[in-house]
């Protein structure tokens, strides 16, 4: 099959999505901890970035009396991103706290990315909450191209460029959630957890316009 | 439209953000040109780096009108002179390519919505402030480029291209002349004024 060099189709979004998957055992069916990071350079709502964190992804309840919040400076484009691909993905779809996470403000995001090998960390602060995430031990930078059928939404295509991580944190307010990053099947091979996600752009196939 | 293996053969040789702005003289010849890469991932880590070409033709610009880089990551500067610019003919080939000053930058700043009106990149170094402003912005387009439709002739490319109909290139509150041109991208005519998000240099097994 040949490329078709300007796709037909309605680009949503682009930007980064890194994402931390925990568990408290690694035979463990499902995640202790879910949290995935945006930095958004376009989309139909504007620019901005957000943190989602679920450190009780199946317990009903948000921040402060259960760790499930985003945090975010656009709140009309998370809203858009949660309801139209979070909800989508099977690691998210139906987990409690993603429908009673609490929304908080994000007033402001640094990271530092050191040399993309050892250690890379984004740190967001806003609403009385610090949350950190961190990656370390990363690998080489894999192309991806994913097919509407491959994709994690089912209904997008989508292109990135990943980094597995050996090992992450998700630290609020100076502690670490707990678990520790796993295996899980991905791209038909057996990948981290943890995950950088840079240049990725979802594209609504052409067909379902 | 992406192919069925989702992960692409090859080599990522760098991703990240590309925008440019090529202005010219009612001769046809270029009269101004920027190149802004904000990197996300290469071997040498991130950074952002500007090249600029206000006096194209010869090898020194002027005050008003510098041939220039400014950078926050010289080494990451050097790589994309050694492994992209200068397999782009029309940076490589004018006459300043080979001595370009280097200034580090003390500042780069973003404004605006691509989707929107206005999108723009500030970048200081010392006494010097570029403006770099596109102005009636396109709908995005995703790009998928095989070797034969790059610039570098080399790569697979993965790109979100965002055509703008005006921009600007302003030096120190003065803006360079000229007028935008077309270009042909894998058979689209666009404008000499883009912005390039989430674009992905691969080099392709066969290459390696």
């Amino acid at each position: 099959m040949s490329r078709i060099p300007h796709n037909p189709g309605r680009v949503e979004w682009s930007g980064e999505n890194p994402g931390i998957y925990l568990k408290e055992n690694s035979q463990d069916t499902s995640y202790s901890t879910l949290a995935l990071f945006f930095r958004v350079v376009m989309s139909p709502h504007g620019r901005g970035t957000a943190a989602i964190v679920l450190g009780a992804p199946d317990k009903a309840g948000g921040w402060p009396d259960v760790p499930n919040f985003i945090m975010t400076d656009n709140q009309r484009m998370m809203r858009w991103i949660v309801d139209g691909w979070v909800t989508k993905m099977p690691t998210f779809m139906g987990k409690a706290g993603l429908g009673t996470m609490r929304w908080l403000d994000c007033s402001s995001v640094s990271k530092r990315p050191g040399d993309l090998k050892s250690r890379y960390s984004e740190t967001l602060r806003g609403s009385g909450v610090t949350l950190e995430m961190v990656w370390r031990d990363m690998g080489p930078p894999l192309p991806v191209e994913v097919t509407k059928e491959n994709s994690a939404t089912k209904e997008h295509e989508m292109y990135s460029v990943f980094l597995e991580a050996a090992s992450a944190e998700v630290i609020i307010n100076g502690t670490p959630l707990s678990g520790a990053v796993a295996e899980r099947q991905f791209f038909g091979r057996t990948m981290s957890t943890a995950f950088l996600a840079f240049s990725e752009t979802w594209v609504t196939p052409q067909e379902d316009i | 439209m992406p192919l069925n293996e989702p992960i692409t053969p090859g080599v990522v040789d760098w991703t990240g953000e590309n925008p440019g702005i090529f202005l010219k003289n009612p001769d046809g010849s270029f009269s101004a040109m920027a190149l802004f890469f904000r990197v996300a991932w290469s071997p040498i880590g991130q950074g952002q780096v500007l090249l600029l070409y206000g006096t194209p033709n010869q090898v020194n610009g002027t005050t008003d009108a510098p041939n220039l880089i400014i950078s926050d990551n010289p080494a990451l500067t050097a790589f994309l002179k050694k492994n992209f610019i200068s397999k782009l003919a029309v940076f490589a080939n004018a006459p300043a390519f080979e001595t370009l000053p280097e200034f580090l930058a003390s500042g780069v700043r973003t404004s605006g919505d691509p989707m929107s009106h206005r999108y723009s990149e500030t970048i200081a170094a010392g006494e010097l402030t570029i403006e770099l402003v596109w102005e009636g912005l396109e709908p995005p387009r995703a790009l998928e480029l095989s070797p034969h439709e790059v610039g570098s002739g080399e790569h697979n490319m993965f790109s979100l291209l965002i055509p703008a109909q005006a921009a600007h290139i302003i030096v120190n509150g003065t803006h360079l002349s000229g007028e935008l041109g077309t270009r042909v991208q894998a058979g689209f005519e666009t404008t000499s004024a883009f912005l390039y998000f989430s674009e992905t240099w691969i080099i392709p097994p066969e290459a390696l």
